[in-house]
């Protein structure tokens, strides 16, 4: 599983980003710039919510219905003459796809952004093959050429800044003009111009599979995945197999809510179908096409209640809006998939164990699920979670587990709470300086390292209103 | 012959999760409670259209002209020459004669190396189209809502075309067009559920390629063309 | 008309002002105002936290403390939030969703209960300053309560409203985030720090304690003058 990005704990993941200046502007500009694309575009479209109920209507049913969409689709891609694979496992999709670059003695591959091939970790299944591995995308190719992790999942390199792409470019590739954007990615354009002409196999991934058809469909802006299906014989398609819909009807609702939410576009430059192979007489696109179509834990989800986490269409809209995305970056959830979407399915593809901060790593401020236009729940899945965790992996610590045995004790007499809560203030009298507590004991010690916490009052509300109530009714008691 | 790996075991996994047996029969698609798609740009006339098609063109980064059959050969004239073209690549479109185009093409012979798409020059159509400045073809279904463009791919329309060049002129006859995706996507279901074939590739083209992966700044022309024009054809 | 107070456990022993100004505010419109004493707290740190079995014993006392209320009203749109989120909780549970069904739909938050259910919008009265709005996530996500406290305090008197930059995010509270996320919670609230001081606010005021528990503290903590009021200090503010 290479879901996991880096070796270092969580806090100094966290702290790694918070201490990012350039990355945290780069993103909070970024966010600011999501958020009124994606709120003008929701705005012109009319009814939103609508648009969002069809959505999550559309991905229930296709999920309950999985096994009869993938069979259909598998159907026509093979009536088109493709190939198809269906892989429980990452090794088992990887091992195929090492298989065709083998039979076909492949020496390039070019990709178009995938995510799903980053999850099963291709690249490396196909470099022990000896295959050169090119990433197209213009953001993967810059993280490609640095060796870096994706930080995000419609805009990978999100945390680079141009000057520090420009220095990659003239150390990797011998760039030497300018750091200004335009530069850059015509370096990129004619450098990866080489690549699409002199590659044997072609890889992408898929935003939307049609199962009437047995269409693949892209979403992109760059042209990249229209390359590598355009110009080598060979093309090689990994879809997560949750990535597909009913008919093409379905298909304008979801790449429609993908690009309002994603990007803040009515629609994106391109959105590519492709069915099966070349037809006779067309001499673009591939005479040889493999489907593969990927598991790797996604069945496990199915029939839980975390069944929704599969409704995703990837626009990252939750993360565009997180708050604690804007602070820690992508890099800090040690996943590929960051942000609300990855805190809920990460630990649903690769454990508790390798990702148990993650769903504590929110507020619970809900931005993630009223932004989703597929209307998962996300931050009530992170306490779905949080309550798996501590009930049934019993992973939660210990005094923890105490302090909320004794909450619920407490919480429910209320003898128990009103001498709870008198007691507050004695307790806390050693830390109190004018009313403020400026270095608390316990839990806190954390909430005080940057921040004052209020001294209990002296008077509970409860015991102000019995005194009221003992005295004359329109009495003006001061606390 | 296609093969398909694995497939039983891999459902069968998926149907135990869900709690039930294999799906083996059809499975109708429900009536969906709300269809918003509907209601966008309803009941508005195809001049309508354009307008809102001309006003998304400067959202797209793309020129947009409009023009009548008569005026047709000139006004592609001049966005050649807007382009500089020294050589171009056209789907190779019956429209072209019906539209008069072939007459310009005749007289611009010296001044620009003119390529219709050939099926017999194999995979040499990709090599010109990659040297070419210009690519042209028609839109089948042009998106007003988008300023998208629908090309239909097949022997004759190369994916290359609206691809390699380094600007695209894409040709839209009025009666192409209709308010959003949702009329494109339903007269593709309704050619698959009619056993029509459908194209080995459909794509739908908004404006030259761009991309926000550096810094967030959009670059116009990346991978794809980096210039693009509409010209919108009266063709009533 | 009769309303029960639901004072939440951090007004009980923080800010047990805020109450007093819900009383008197609900008082000043009619309202017959009680306090259920087997009230505690609405079960949300241990539901949040993930210790569902703990929450329900805490939601179970709130049930049986407001079985007889014919209305409750209380001064935070977390909490209230909360209750309403009762009735998906015990969905399953036979014993107690007709309770759950029943506290959800007759609680409400103070400023939704005068805007919605009194019909009021201006309240009558006074506040001199510059004041911004910090609207609490749960208060508007999860409750739903987006306009109405903006209504109320544009109808008092002497007010200037400033808007508060990207107000819709978390001021960085969320419980027990603020513990075991201590370091990314004051980021955040630094930033909301921040985005008060563009406003030159004199006042920060909100309807949730907690948020503004954090937002002042940070803002105290950096020496800032702005002082934090709950929105009922306001709406209850005479000459």
């Amino acid at each position: 599983m290479t879901l996991k990005i880096s070796d270092l704990s969580y806090e100094e993941r966290v702290q790694e980003g918070i201490e990012n200046d350039f990355m945290r502007q780069a993103v909070a500009s970024a966010q600011g710039r999501f958020r009124s694309g994606r709120e003008t575009r929701a705005e012109e479209i009319g009814n939103w919510e609508d648009w969002r109920a069809l959505g999550e209507e559309i991905r229930r049913h296709t999920l309950n219905n999985l096994d009869y969409y993938l069979e259909q689709l598998s159907d026509e891609v093979s009536k088109r003459g493709g190939h198809v694979f269906f892989a429980e496992k990452a090794e088992d999709a990887n091992a195929y796809i090492q298989d065709i670059v083998k039979k076909k003695k492949a020496k390039k591959v070019v990709k178009s952004k995938s995510m799903v091939t980053e999850e099963i970790g291709l690249n490396q299944a196909l470099e022990e093959v000896g295959a050169d591995v090119v990433e197209s995308d213009l953001g993967e190719w810059i993280l490609q050429l640095d060796d870096d992790p994706p930080s995000h999942i419609v805009t990978p390199a999100l945390h680079k800044n141009k000057e520090q792409i420009r220095e990659t470019f003239a150390k990797k590739r011998g760039y030497t003009k300018s750091e200004k954007p335009e530069e850059l990615a015509l370096f990129a354009r004619e450098q990866l111009r080489e690549e699409f002409l002199s590659c044997d196999i072609g890889i992408t991934g898929c935003n939307f599979a049609v199962a009437e058809s047995g269409a693949i469909t892209f979403v992109t802006n760059e042209g990249n995945a229209r390359m590598v299906t355009t110009i080598p014989d060979t093309q090689i398609t990994v879809m997560g197999m949750e990535r597909i819909v009913p008919t093409w009807e379905e298909l304008d609702i979801l790449v429609s809510l993908l690009t309002r939410a994603a990007v803040g576009q009515k629609i994106t430059s391109y959105v590519t179908a492709i069915t099966g192979t070349r037809l006779a007489g067309e001499t673009d696109g591939p005479e040889e096409f493999h489907l593969v179509i990927v598991d790797n834990g996604r069945s496990k989800i199915l029939g839980t209640e975390f069944q929704s986490t599969l409704h995703c269409i990837r626009c990252a809209a939750c993360i565009n809006v997180c708050p604690v995305y804007r602070h820690i970056g992508g890099h800090a959830y040690n996943s590929i998939y960051p942000g609300p979407i990855g805190a809920v399915l990460s630990p649903l593809l690769d454990g508790y164990e390798s990702h148990q901060e993650l769903p504590y790593a929110s507020t619970l401020c809900g931005a993630c699920t009223e932004v989703c236009p597929v209307k998962i729940p996300l931050h009530e899945l992170l306490i779905l979670h949080r309550k798996k965790m501590v009930e049934e992996e019993k992973m939660s610590p210990k005094l923890e587990q105490l302090a909320m045995k004794g909450y619920a004790k407490w919480a429910s007499n209320a003898a128990a709470y009103k001498m709870g809560a008198a007691l507050a203030r004695p307790a806390l009298k050693p830390w109190i300086r004018q009313e403020t507590i400026k270095k608390g004991p316990g839990p806190l010690k954390e909430w005080t390292v940057n921040r004052d916490f209020p001294a209990p009052a002296k008077e509970t509300f409860r015991a102000w209103f019995k005194k009221r109530n003992k005295e004359a009714p329109h009495h003006d008691e001061d606390l | 012959m296609t093969k398909i790996y694995n497939r039983d075991a891999f459902l069968e996994n998926i149907a135990r999760h869900l709690g039930r047996k294999r799906q083996t029969k059809k499975v109708e698609r429900p009536n969906w409670h709300v269809s918003p798609q509907h209601s966008v740009l309803r009941g508005l006339s195809q001049d309508e259209l354009v307008d809102i098609l001309e006003k998304q063109c400067q959202e797209i980064h793309t020129a947009f002209k409009r023009t009548n059959i008569e005026n047709l050969p000139k006004t592609l004239h001049d966005v050649l020459s807007t382009y500089k073209t020294k050589s171009m690549v056209v789907a190779n479109d019956s429209r072209l004669k019906r539209f008069g185009l072939i007459p310009l093409f005749n007289s611009l012979k010296d001044e620009i190396n003119i390529h219709l798409w050939e099926e017999a020059n194999g995979k040499k159509n990709q090599l010109i189209a990659e040297q070419a400045d210009v690519g042209i073809s028609f839109s089948e279904i042009t998106l007003a809502e988008s300023g998208t463009v629908t090309l239909f791919i097949n022997k004759n329309h190369g994916r290359s075309i609206s691809l390699m060049p380094k600007s695209y002129i894409a040709l839209i006859p009025k009666s192409t067009l209709v308010p959003r995706l949702t009329q494109a996507t339903e007269r593709i279901h309704n050619q698959v559920k009619n056993g029509e074939q459908v194209p080995s590739c459909i794509s739908f083209v908004t404006g030259p390629s761009n991309s926000a992966d550096i810094e967030m700044n959009l670059i116009v022309g990346v991978h794809g063309p980096m210039h693009a024009t509409y010209i919108v054809i009266e063709d009533a | 008309m009769k309303v029960s107070l639901f004072i939440t456990c951090m007004c009980d022993i923080f800010s047990p002002h805020v109450g007093k100004h819900t009383v008197e505010l609900l008082e000043r419109f009619g309202c017959e105002v009680d306090f259920p004493s087997q009230q505690t707290c609405c079960g949300q740190p241990a539901f949040n936290s993930g210790y569902l079995t703990e929450s329900k014993v805490a939601m179970k006392q709130m049930m049986r403390a407001f079985k007889d209320a014919e209305y409750v009203v209380g001064p935070s749109g977390s909490c209230v939030g909360m209750i309403r989120e009762y009735p998906k909780i015990f969905a399953h549970d036979p014993e107690w969703r007709e309770e759950a069904e029943k506290l959800a739909s007759k609680s409400y938050e103070i400023t939704q209960f005068l805007v919605n259910v009194l019909g009021v919008k201006d309240v009558g009265s006074t506040f001199e300053g510059k004041v911004t709005y910090h609207p609490s996530c749960h208060m508007t996500r999860i409750l739903g309560v987006k306009n109405e406290p903006i209504t109320l305090l544009k109808h008092i008197k002497g007010i200037e409203l400033k808007e508060l930059p990207i107000k819709e995010d978390c001021c960085g509270f969320g419980g027990t985030f603020a513990v075991k996320n201590s370091v990314i919670s004051s980021e955040m609230a630094s930033e909301k720090s921040e985005h008060v001081s563009e406003t030159e606010a004199e006042y920060l005021v909100g309807g949730d304690m907690a948020c503004l528990m954090n937002i002042g503290g940070r803002m105290q903590r950096e020496g800032k003058k702005v002082k934090t009021l709950h929105i009922t200090e306001i709406l209850n503010h005479r000459e």
